[in-house]
């Protein structure tokens, strides 16, 4: 799978000799302290080549885009997408200057869709919602990267994924990400929480969903769906 | 009649040619300021490598035999890698005269499934709160502490980790395959080093929770004036342990340091040279435009030591003018080297790069001080042997 777009920034500079020797003796140096088990800490396929192909079997390539909200709009953008959302961005991670990777998918010259994932604090852990779009935005592929809860198993089972499918953000601007409810009763009441007793983990993932969907709105679809927004 | 002193007629004779004394100047100022800047480097660096080793809470790491790079070992094998060593040997170690402070560390390793797709591996470091945090006194906090009890379910996340689990003060955690809750209590700041990527608890509870009594490793600050070679030498006695220390890194460090300082001196020498070049130009120009005057100077009964005297303080108000103008910009540009050199060098420690200090200030311009007497003295020698006839001669015939 060929990819025909580099990411623009977050770019290391390549390590000299000087750094490398450097950067091995601090290493070595507190490597017993603990051990660097964690990559970089962002919401990226893990491993793209193979997850575009997955989601989208039929795409020939994909692009790879790093945006984010300060570089895009700053304050005004956040408290607009924080509108959107129903909910203020919250804590110490979820900040306007996190930086999104959005990927293009393509079939030749043609667009056909889009993946892009979200972090989001769960009860014990951190969530990394994925959602494979069609050009329109309505969901074709929902899953988790990564998930801390006790409830995990449920949660990635493929039945409560697939009932993400067919929805977009006109659907989920009904839902109240706070309350946690649906007004009026729709699509998204209908999605079932596989664990009662992992209510603020299932909160999270339509949460999770929501902001992903909203982002992906602002960031490639030009919008398309504000107009669905009431504010 | 107001008398003129010496000093006051070479000011005047240099002021004479404005343009020039100016750019002369402006030589040794630059030779000056690169001088000051080089060696304020130099110190800068030095001092804040040292800060960064010493932030690192200790020199030497006392690990099971067999298991010499944990981390390495944990990427290729899991948890199936870690060699345990005696919670004595902790205690023996500790005793030893050459001993600053120990701290005892348990690495635990479980397997997450629900981490990425096809799972992945957390560890857990269990350390000492009452040694630990002392010893690691430079790790700065973003939000929170380290946990107070020995055996409390509370965690401190490296950043990295924090920001991966979106976890924050107060949060709870959950440790895969054992099912047991933490209460976050502290998240470190960026650190750039493998304390971003970990999981700190208190070590009796990593003990009680995974059951396992032993250690991984034990962590050693050594005295200042400990030989450390020795030190090393004596650890290896120890049963079935390995040791690490920064006495290769911190040697390979200061190899670096000592190179640079040797390029630097070298750069500082032929900005000196340059300059001193510069100068006994500039002078030895002025003193043959000067022939007559000095040939009447003579004549009405200067001596050859007063004409010395009178070129070889020009040489030195240039010199010294130059070298309060050069300390200066280095001093006011110190902040905007820092950070030029800090994006020219492939690595650089997280203190000051530049320091310069009084000492420095005082040993520049002591440096400048006597490059200009020894300017001055073949300029100040040509004009002192000039002959009054021949100066006046020679006038006469151009």
């Amino acid at each position: 799978m060929s990819q025909d777009h580099r990411p623009e920034p977050v770019r290391p500079r390549g390590p000299g000799p000087k750094k490398a020797l450097l950067l091995a003796a601090a290493g070595l140096a507190v490597f017993a302290a603990a051990v660097a088990l964690y990559a970089a800490v962002g919401c990226d396929l893990n491993d793209p080549d193979r997850d575009v192909k997955r989601l989208f079997p039929e795409s020939t390539g994909y692009k790879t885009l790093y945006v984010s909200i300060a570089k895009r709009g700053g304050e005004d953008l956040l408290r607009k997408i924080e509108a959107r959302l129903g909910d203020a961005f919250k804590g110490l991670f979820e900040t306007a200057d996190v930086p999104y990777t959005m990927y293009e998918i393509h079939k030749g010259a043609d667009v056909i869709g889009y993946i892009h994932g979200t972090n989001q604090k769960g009860t014990y852990g951190g969530l990394q919602v994925f959602l494979a779009l069609d050009p329109d935005g309505v969901i074709r592929g929902f899953y988790f990267q990564k998930l801390t809860s006790r409830a995990a198993k449920a949660f990635r089972a493929l039945a409560f994924g697939e009932q993400f499918r067919g929805l977009s953000l006109e659907d989920f601007y009904r839902y109240d990400v706070v309350t946690g409810q649906e007004d009026p009763p729709g699509p998204i009441s209908r999605i079932k929480n596989p664990d009662p007793g992992s209510e603020a983990d299932f909160r999270a993932a339509l949460r999770a969903t929501k902001k992903n969907l909203i982002l992906v709105d602002e960031f490639l679809l030009g919008n398309a769906h504000l107009k669905f927004f009431k504010g | 009649m107001k008398k003129i002193t010496v000093f006051e007629v070479a000011y005047k004779n240099l002021l004479r040619k404005k343009t020039r004394s100016l750019l002369t100047v402006l030589g040794i100022a630059m030779a000056a300021w690169v001088l000051v800047s080089l060696f304020g480097f130099n110190q800068g660096y030095e001092a804040s490598l040292n800060k960064d080793i010493d932030n690192l809470g200790f020199q030497m790491l006392v690990v099971a035999k067999g298991c010499p790079y944990e981390a390495a070992t944990l990427m290729l094998k899991g948890g199936t890698g870690l060699k345990y060593m005696d919670p004595a040997i902790a205690e023996a170690v500790a005793a030893e005269p050459e001993v600053d402070g120990v701290t005892p560390m348990l690495m635990q390793v479980v397997f997450d499934p629900n981490k990425g797709e096809t799972g992945g591996i957390a560890a857990f470091l269990g350390v000492d709160p009452a040694s630990y945090p002392k010893l690691k006194s430079a790790l700065p906090f973003k939000a929170g502490g380290w946990f107070k009890e020995p055996e409390a379910l509370e965690a401190v996340f490296g950043y990295e980790v924090a920001e991966l689990e979106q976890r924050e003060v107060g949060d709870l955690y959950l440790i895969p395959e054992q099912e047991v809750e933490v209460k976050v209590v502290g998240v470190l700041e960026r650190t750039g080093t493998q304390d971003d990527g970990t999981i700190f608890l208190p070590l009796r509870s990593v003990q009680k929770v995974f059951g396992v009594q032993e250690l991984t490793s034990i962590g050693i600050k050594v005295r200042k004036d400990a030989n450390m070679k020795a030190f090393e030498d004596k650890l290896y006695k120890l049963p079935d342990v390995q040791v690490v220390s920064l006495t290769q890194v911190k040697t390979t460090i200061m190899t670096l340091v000592s190179t640079a300082r040797v390029m630097v001196f070298s750069i500082a020498v032929i900005a000196i040279l340059i300059a001193m070049m510069g100068v006994v130009n500039t002078v030895l120009m002025s003193v043959m435009e000067r022939r007559q005057e000095i040939g009447i100077l003579k004549s009405m009964g200067a001596l050859a030591g007063d004409v010395f005297k009178l070129v070889w303080l020009e040489t030195v108000i240039l010199c010294i003018s130059g070298g309060l103008i050069g300390t200066g910009l280095a001093l006011v540009t110190a902040r905007l080297t820092d950070v030029l050199v800090r994006n020219l060098l492939p690595y650089s420690p997280s203190g000051g790069l530049v320091a310069i200090d009084v000492g420095l200030v005082l040993v520049t311009l002591g440096v400048v001080t006597a490059v200009g007497l020894a300017s001055g003295v073949y300029p100040s020698w040509k004009a002192a042997r000039m002959r009054p006839l021949d100066t006046i001669r020679s006038e006469e015939q151009s």
